[in-house]
């Protein structure tokens, strides 16, 4: 297993620029959760990875091999680059049965035929799919044949396993289930895994380390979950991960004002660097708690309780927010009623300039 | 162009180049067979009806357009089609919605004896009503006039109705099928709110089911409309006694009066031009239709339409299709049958009149072989090749996706637009020594390059479908795998469309089995295929002896025919 190294790629399909001068440093044996929305590079990214697309710029390296450099007019074709993959519409081959397949990565990489079948059905043993190795893939459930293409990614000493949004088309269980298997999978290993997905969920269930992408195809940070949840380093990454709520803030004489409708005195204090001009204050729901003794007030819209915690909706002046109440939380301090004016505390603020059109009433 | 790659690094450049250069190669491998395939005979089609020694000479075809009997024939082609394709309409969805939408009884079964006018040739079909009906000598009509003390003869089989009469009942399964399916896949429901909003089952039938199946209709409409124009065997056999043509039978008639000399295909061109521009409108008429019809009707899911209850009127309209499928399958064959084992045509069908010779001196006779040996060689290559090179197109168009693959796409469609007379005249001009000094004419190489043009976008067209169904992933994942591209081509790409690859073969294989329109115009001495041997035959007045071949091709059709359905059935599905 080795590291992998993206240096400066550029792609474009036409005058669409999808990647600019991008790079990456997957570290070796992480799992890396490569995240970002729909359309924002990420399959263009793997893509150049597997050498299926040639970037115009940069460079591509996975250990001290050099897949492609564009400056150096290197380019490994597809099936010497030694990548596993398991695509999102798991690509199993339809006319070849479950060993078949598992087999066939084996059988192109010239291994010696008498240990090609073992070696598949213990790749089958790891994806628990021994008893359907005889089995046509149409006879399998969507997971069954994501778990095929899983085993047939791990089949070969690859330097890097890839996984392309693999869990998308399962139900929430056998989600849950193929993430803890990915991850044993990769202790076992110790193998370098790229994780593609948009769902920062399943991201911050299965990573070592998170990338994320903006829909301009630029990383905008890289880091531990912790990192990217704690510290966002833009308002991009901190709206795109977890739930956010944002409060417009304006100045109003000396001091800044909460402008919900009507303007509120916002009692917090507020970073030197984001003063002056409008901006918007960032608040997680969790970081939001009920405090009678607070200035700021708000009143009670609805709320849901949701087995491990409770959900409201308050409203202060005429901005509706979002507040999640941990169960310990409700346990020593009650919980609040519909209807009721509480008084709340925005914990870890964030301040980020305002966007031009965003709301402002 | 760099040397401080390496080596290792130059290797895998070069590796990446050749790559490129795999797609580059098919797709000019694609060019250059299409340009000699379907360009080169049309264009000489068009340079010969307005050039004369490489000057513009409209003379020609002003001349032929202006000649009575050429506009009598267009005439005649336009009035054949058109009524044609309303009756064969009509009928096609009248038993289309009985068997899809009623609950007649015997479905499957007739739904099977509904498919078989669409595998019977046409023209033997024309022959089986030729010596029924024919005005002078027709089997049927003696009996009548004899039954009924008449003075003429009731039915002439030989006349402009005649002819839509058998083209009706051979050309309606197109119609037929199209909308069979279309109501099939239709979500119900759609019905059924009309019902639970008030409307009567007439109402419905009237209002809901016809307008939502009108595209299939169309399309099936538009398919008699184009196959008639350019149809050439019914129209041959039952207009040539009464001298009333077509245009692809006009065509043929100027070029075998002129004994095949450069003069009378030149003519024959200039007429082709003018078949050409009728059916081309016809085509621009069925995209337009088809283009602004389109409802999303059909739900992926199978489910089951609700059938209509018949009530009294089961019995009688079951008996009405049983009697149109005997009328139209049964009696024409028992009639060729019955004429094969005759002494002589003309005399009366009693068993003492009946006689093997016909049928052994068909098999003693040189030509019969030969051309049953020419028809298979000519089909079964036509089909390979042309389901190779239409894969090859396919792949092409759909995968690889270069500069010009709509072109592509477009010139291995156009001979489907072209009537096969005129095919015909283009690969005459094009392959008779006018090229590069390449003389095919004569041989059975200028009939195979004529089936190629043909049949070219039957296998394309199956091919495109089946590449469609292969996501891109499949190929990339062997890629990634380790499998170079043509590795990953064989390994995946072609073993999934292969049994559109194999249906693709069939498709061309049985119409060219029992080809004639095309084959007729290229026959040398020793190149007759099936068709025009049993045409040839009739010609001569050997009438059962030709009826004595076109029993044993029948037979020929049918085993093929159940051979295909049973390798078709058993392929795995994918």
């Amino acid at each position: 297993m080795a590291n992998v190294k993206f240096n400066d790629i550029t792609f474009r399909y036409g005058s669409n620029t999808v990647l600019e001068h991008f790079s990456l440093d997957v570290e070796n044996g992480k799992i890396v959760c490569l995240v970002g929305p729909s359309g924002c590079g990420k399959t263009t990214l793997v893509r150049a990875l597997l050498g299926l697309i040639k970037p115009e710029t940069g460079s591509i390296s996975v250990g001290d091999r050099v897949l492609f450099d564009a400056a150096r007019r290197i380019n490994v074709p597809a099936e010497k680059r030694n990548i596993g993959i398991v695509f999102q519409d798991y690509a199993v081959w339809p006319h070849l049965t479950v060993l078949e397949n598992v087999c066939y990565p084996l059988k192109k990489q010239r291994v010696p035929k008498d240990v090609i079948k073992p070696r598949a059905m213990r790749a089958l043993e790891q994806v628990h799919m021994t008893e359907y190795a005889n089995h046509l893939p149409n006879q399998l459930s969507g997971g069954q044949q994501q778990r095929v293409a899983i085993a047939r990614a791990l089949v070969v000493d690859s330097d890097v396993l890839v996984m392309d949004e693999p869990i998308t088309n399962l139900d929430a269980k056998l989600r849950e289930e193929m993430l803890l298997e990915i991850r044993m999978i990769q202790k076992r290993l110790n193998a370098t895994i790229l994780y593609i997905t948009h769902d920062q969920q399943s991201a911050l269930q299965l990573c070592d380390k998170m990338a994320i992408m903006q829909q301009d195809g630029t990383l905008c940070q890289y880091g531990s979950d912790e990192e990217i949840i704690l510290k966002p380093a833009n308002r991009f990454t901190f709206e795109f991960i977890g739930v956010s709520n944002f409060i417009p803030l304006v100045k109003d004489g000396d001091g800044l004002k909460l402008d919900c409708g009507e303007k509120i005195p916002y009692p917090g204090e507020v970073p030197p660097e984001a003063a002056g001009g409008g901006y918007e204050l960032g608040v997680r729901p969790n970081d939001i708690v009920f405090d009678s003794d607070s200035p700021l007030k708000a009143r009670v819209d609805s709320r849901v309780f949701l087995g491990s915690e409770y959900n409201y909706f308050l409203s202060i002046g005429q901005k509706q927010i979002r507040v999640q109440q941990s169960m310990l939380d409700a346990r020593t301090k009650g919980v609040a009623k519909e209807g009721e004016t509480v008084g709340v505390c925005l914990l870890n603020a964030r301040f980020y300039p305002a966007q031009k059109g965003a709301e402002t009433t | 162009m760099s040397g401080y790659g390496g080596v290792s690094a130059d290797l895998a450049a070069v590796e990446g180049r050749k790559h490129m250069n795999m797609d580059k190669v098919m797709t000019v491998i694609c060019f250059i067979l299409l340009l000699i395939i379907v360009v080169i005979p049309i264009f000489m089609i068009i340079y010969n009806a307005f050039f004369y020694e490489g000057k513009l000479e409209i003379k020609l075809f002003t001349e032929q357009l202006t000649e009575p009997n050429n506009l009598a024939a267009m005439w005649n082609t336009l009035k054949i089609a058109v009524f044609t394709t309303i009756f064969g309409t009509i009928m096609g969805v009248f038993y289309a919605w009985l068997l899809g939408r009623s609950d007649i009884p015997a479905k499957g079964l007739m739904r099977a004896l509904f498919n078989i006018p669409y595998m019977f040739p046409p023209f033997l079909g024309a022959m089986a009503w030729d010596m029924m009906f024919n005005g002078r000598s027709g089997y049927i009509n003696k009996l009548l006039r004899e039954l009924f003390h008449l003075k003429a003869m009731p039915i002439n089989i030989n006349s402009v109705w005649g002819i839509v009469f058998v083209e009706v009942s051979y050309y309606f399964p197109f119609v037929f099928m199209q909308v069979v399916s279309a109501l099939e896949r239709m979500d119900p429901t759609l019905e059924e709110s009309a019902r639970i909003a008030g409307a009567r089952q007439r109402q419905v039938i009237w209002k809901i089911t016809l307008p939502l199946v009108k595209p299939a209709i169309s399309a099936g409409a538009l398919l008699i409309l184009t196959t008639s124009l350019a149809h050439f065997g019914v129209p041959a056999i039952l207009g040539y006694a009464k001298r009333i043509y077509t245009l692809p039978t006009r065509i043929y008639e100027v070029i075998y009066n002129s004994g095949g000399s450069f003069d009378g295909i030149r003519q024959g061109a200039a007429i082709s031009v003018m078949l050409v521009v009728v059916v081309s409108l016809a085509l621009i008429l069925q995209n337009r239709i088809l283009a602004s019809g389109s409802y999303d009707i059909i739900k992926g899911k199978s489910m089951r339409p609700t059938l209509i209850k018949l009530r009294g009127a089961k019995i009688p309209l079951l008996l009405l299709a049983i009697l149109t499928l005997v009328m139209i399958v049964i009696v024409p064959l028992v009639m060729i049958v019955l004429i094969s084992f005759l002494k002589a045509y003309g005399l009366p069908l009693k068993l003492e009149n009946f006689t093997f010779a016909q049928y052994q001196k068909v098999f003693a006779a040189n030509g019969t072989m030969a051309s049953i040996r020419n028809s298979l060689f000519l089909s079964i290559s036509a089909g390979i090749i042309c389901m190779f090179l239409g894969t090859l197109i396919a792949y092409v168009v759909q995968k690889i996706k270069p500069r010009g693959s709509g072109v592509l796409e477009v010139l291995s469609m156009l001979p489907y637009a072209i009537p096969g007379t005129v095919l015909s005249i283009g690969v005459i001009l094009a392959w008779s020594g006018r090229i590069a000094g390449i003389n095919l004419y004569n041989t059975i190489w200028i009939i195979l390059v004529a089936y190629l043009a043909r049949y070219l976008s039957f296998s394309m067209k199956t091919s495109s479908a089946a590449l469609l169904q292969v996501h891109s992933s499949l190929e990339e994942a062997a890629r990634v795998c380790g499998a170079s591209h043509t590795e990953s081509l064989a390994d995946v790409t072609l073993p999934l469309i292969r049994p559109a690859m194999v249906s693709g073969f069939f498709l061309i294989f049985l119409p060219a089995m029992r080809e004639v329109t095309t084959s007729i115009l290229l026959y040398g001495p020793y190149t007759r295929t099936l068709g025009v041997q049993i045409y040839s035959l009739r010609d001569a007045g050997m009438i059962p002896q030709a009826a004595a071949l076109a029993t044993v091709a029948i037979g020929i059709i049918i085993i093929l025919n159940t051979i295909v359905t049973k390798i078709t059935k058993d392929k795995k599905g994918v």
